[in-house]
């Protein structure tokens, strides 16, 4: 009976998702023993040519993590699609955009400019940038072409299952795989974690109180004891999903929402900024003015990992 | 000139591929590396506060 | 008043966003104020019709 196959992928990304399944540490024997894996960047040497070759969905499981912000990137995430029987967007970037959709504040020309031309830690005196074609003496060399805007995965190519966190924690790794291996997927478009809020499962006191200022971290010393909302410490656990065992809380840092909405929210920095004018004690101009003022980055800090997946999608670019 | 392409390069962190061209004898003419991926955090780490800088950088790599 | 919070926060955001602070507009009519409401509309309706569609769409990947 043969083995079914596994393949992983990482398009805009950092690597650390296909750590965290390194991460089972000898759970990953297991897997091996369960699956084949035909496909996988980081640890084993398959081409693109070997996964063109395959047979159309005989590819059981594919892992596919990271955003989308090029053609590469686009074409093999169809390429795995087409080759693959289930589809995972594994990984706060394929699920919401992540931390690289922070470039849809910006532009492909803007930040080509600033890589290349402008960065002070760059030695560029040609001034060169990349170009889709380049020809040299030998023939012609090409590149993807990068997008303006960063996507999900989704909006690319059918998802079936979700797996969230910056990155996924080992236990939600192995609770998929498990799922998997006993045949007891959930329905399709699930998301694998929990369907609460982070403060459901935070075990910080709460005391349903208002606050009169939001500080930033260097202006106060916080209890680790108690709700960081609650002491003026702007924290996206009210608008997160939970399922991460609170570790950025734990270590005393507030959470910045790498799990996504928690189910029913369609945006998840719409509800934050709601969360956040919902604690505040204030009614008077003054007071309103100034807790706006206190809020030094409402979008990049409600929408840190949800850039691609929001209401709003990107800044809009002026027209030229 | 034959041109052999290795796509993607692999057992690394990030993305690349090698072009090889060989010449008639079958030598090795020349060899480029190319990096077909750009994520831009030069540009979109500009206006964050600096506090979350060291939440956001360590995403540019996770090895 | 919840709302009286939300809409200068919501501004700030949106002004991230590349969106103009002149199509959100925060009032307050009570039922019984027909006239004044029309008023608003129209005005509203016109300042945002001056302003033109949104630069730049919000789901391609370029732009």
């Amino acid at each position: 009976m043969a083995k079914p196959k596994l393949a992983l992928y990482w398009a805009a990304a950092c690597g650390g998702c296909d750590v965290a399944v390194l991460d089972t540490n000898e759970k990953i024997l297991d897997i091996a023993n369960l699956v084949d894996i035909v496909f996988w960047p980081i640890a084993v040497d398959f081409k693109y040519h070997h996964v063109r070759a395959m047979a159309n969905k005989s590819i059981d499981l594919c892992l596919f993590n990271g955003a989308i912000r090029s053609t590469e990137q686009e074409e093999i995430a169809k390429l795995l699609r087409e080759k693959s029987k289930v589809m995972v967007a594994f990984g706060a970037c394929a699920c919401f955009g992540g931390i690289p959709a922070l470039a849809n504040f910006t532009s492909r020309a803007d930040i080509l400019q600033r890589v290349y031309q402008e960065a002070p830690s760059n030695s560029n005196e040609q001034k060169t940038v990349p170009l889709l074609k380049t020809k040299v003496t030998e023939g012609e060399l090409d590149l993807p072409e990068l997008f303006d805007t960063v996507l999900t995965l989704e909006q690319v190519v059918p998802v079936e299952y979700f797996v969230p966190g910056c990155p996924p924690p080992v236990d939600l790794i192995l609770k998929l795989v498990d799922l998997y291996a006993t045949g007891k997927l959930p329905p399709v478009g699930a998301v694998i974690a929990s369907d609460k809020t982070l403060c459901d499962e935070c075990d910080r006191t709460k005391e349903e109180k208002k606050i009169t200022r939001f500080y930033r971290p260097h202006e106060i010393i916080t209890d680790p004891k108690k709700c960081l909302l609650e002491q003026g410490i702007i924290c996206c656990g009210p608008a997160t999903r939970g399922g991460c065992g609170m570790r950025c809380v734990k270590a005393n840092m507030p959470c910045r929402g790498c799990f996504g909405p928690p189910a029913g929210v369609i945006d998840q920095g719409a509800k934050m900024l709601s969360a956040i004018a919902s604690i505040y004690q204030g009614d008077g101009t003054e007071a309103i003015n100034r807790m706006v003022e206190e809020v030094v980055d409402p979008a990049g800090t409600f929408y840190r990992f949800g850039m691609a997946d929001s209401m709003l999608k990107r800044k809009r670019l002026q027209k030229t | 000139m034959v041109k052999i392409s290795i796509d993607p390069i692999t057992r690394l962190e990030g993305h690349g591929k090698i072009e090889i061209f060989l010449n008639s004898d079958g030598d090795v003419q020349n060899t480029y590396l190319q990096i077909p991926e750009l994520r831009g955090f030069e540009k979109f780490c500009e206006g964050r506060p600096v506090e979350e800088l060291p939440r956001i950088v360590p995403r540019i790599c996770g090895v | 008043m919840k709302t009286a919070r939300r809409i200068p926060l919501l501004k700030k955001m949106l002004s991230q966003f590349g969106i103009e602070d002149e199509r959100i507009r925060l009032d307050w009519v009570s039922a019984s104020e027909g006239d004044r409401f029309a008023t608003i509309v129209n005005e509203m309706t016109e300042q945002v019709r001056k302003l033109g569609p949104f630069s730049g769409n919000g789901g391609g990947k370029n732009g």
